[in-house]
């Protein structure tokens, strides 16, 4: 259900690098992390589907025809902050700052990002017709015959089924059961609890 | 996760990791360590230095699970391991969780109705389980025991080999699944007035019951289970 989040580190400082890579894996996880030590290494390997990149200020202006297609996805990392340049904070990191500083900064470049690979509140409401399926589940009925008598395939109600466990993060049918009762679609007294 | 070695003072690992307490009670060790490592307490207790570190290390670690080695244990070893698990379940952690339960539908507003269901919910896997630990320790371990003890008198040279074989790993584990979604209906929908520290008591020990559980089932479907079905084999 985690997405792994791409990411792309193009810089040639192997120490700056590993030490992105451990605050990445240790505070951002689930992550998956490609090291191009040159610019020419990435557009070498052909692939352009990373979530985020990585780079400093160089590398950027060298390329600027990549990086600014992509630059709300793009991190550029920087010594210090002393040619007062504000333009836009939350893609920049200031190498020199505190590690909290820049765990929060890069905490904020990820939370920005509307590609919705953290949010899936939405639609945690069951359809009515989920809840039919649900209300036969727990009475115990066998899919072939909910099939049947809601008039629909059996590979509808597989998936179903998957949706409803998918949305109330409930897998047994006692859980399922407790769920139904607790919210009003069936009563204890019909399945003789 | 560091790994526990046998010259590292069992103290300080316990005092690091108080989770370990009930399963080193399990072998019989009691508080009051003194200064001793591992090992020591091992020889003093007459006990597998090896088979311990093994259980402590897999139960800290959720990722290190060495195989291999677990299976080159005797048969009764893990038998007695699981014996016990299944033991302390039974005498302390499920009576603690219904204690904590019982007083949390309890203390709570009365008429909550999605308490009481809860309530419900933990006697059917109460149910469930306790019908699992008999069928364990009428059946299905004194199975396993006689299956090894016939095979005491083979030449341990083909065993070997045969342990090796489908090592087939069960996925869900109906009991595991259920205290998940016990847990998972409070988190997520528990509704009404309720006690809070009451009901963090309860999810606290419900979890702990969990990560023991998991390690139970680990040794269970990926140690016992091959060897036992190796050993059938053999048998025949």
């Amino acid at each position: 259900m985690h997405h792994n989040k791409q990411i792309a580190i193009i810089l040639s400082d192997t120490l700056q690098c590993i030490g992105l890579q451990s605050i990445l894996t240790d505070y951002f996880a689930p992550v998956e992390i490609s090291y191009f030590p040159a610019f020419e290494e990435l557009s070498n390997s052909g692939n352009d589907t990373f979530d985020y990149y990585f780079t400093n200020a160089e590398t950027m202006v060298l390329n600027t025809d990549f990086f600014l297609p992509r630059k709300n996805k793009t991190m550029i990392l920087i010594e210090s902050r002393n040619n007062n340049e504000e333009s836009s904070p939350s893609n920049h990191i200031i190498t020199t700052a505190s590690q909290e500083t820049i765990i929060e900064q890069l905490g904020q470049f990820f939370s920005n990002d509307s590609s919705g690979s953290f949010s899936n509140e939405n639609n945690k409401e069951l359809s009515s017709r989920e809840i039919e399926v649900l209300q036969l589940i727990v009475k115990g009925i066998t899919n072939k015959e909910i099939a049947d008598k809601l008039n629909i395939s059996l590979n509808t109600v597989l998936s179903h089924r998957k949706n409803i466990t998918a949305k109330l993060g409930i897998k047994t049918i006692s859980g399922l059961t407790f769920y139904a009762i607790m919210n009003g679609f069936i009563s204890g007294d019909e399945i003789g609890l | 996760m560091p790994l526990v070695y046998s010259n590292m003072q069992l103290s300080e690992v316990v005092e690091e990791h108080p989770s370990l307490i009930p399963v080193i009670n399990r072998f019989g060790i009691r508080l009051g360590l003194g200064d001793k490592s591992v090992k020591t307490v091992c020889d003093e207790y007459k006990l597998d230095t090896d088979f311990l570190l093994t259980v402590i290390n897999t139960f800290l670690n959720e990722e290190y699970f060495p195989e291999k080695k677990l299976q080159t244990f005797h048969t009764s070893q893990i038998i007695d391991y699981l014996t016990k698990t299944n033991q302390y379940y039974q005498r302390y952690q499920i009576p603690n969780i219904e204690r904590h339960l019982g007083s949390f539908i309890a203390m709570s507003t009365p008429g909550n109705n999605s308490l009481n269901l809860i309530g419900k919910f933990f006697s059917s896997f109460k149910n469930e389980f306790t019908a699992r630990i008999e069928k364990d320790e009428q059946v299905w371990f004194p199975y396993c025991r006689s299956l090894s003890e016939k095979l005491q008198v083979f030449s341990a040279e083909g065993r070997e080999d045969a342990l090796h074989l489908n090592s087939e790993q069960r996925l869900d584990d109906p009991i595991e699944a259920l205290l998940a979604d016990l847990k998972s209906i409070m988190v997520k929908h528990l509704s009404g007035d309720y006690n809070e520290n009451l009901c963090y008591a309860v999810i606290f020990a419900i979890s702990s019951l969990q990560k023991d559980i998991k390690q139970h089932n680990r040794i269970r479907y990926r140690i016992l289970t091959p060897m036992v079905s190796a050993m059938e084999k053999l048998c025949m």
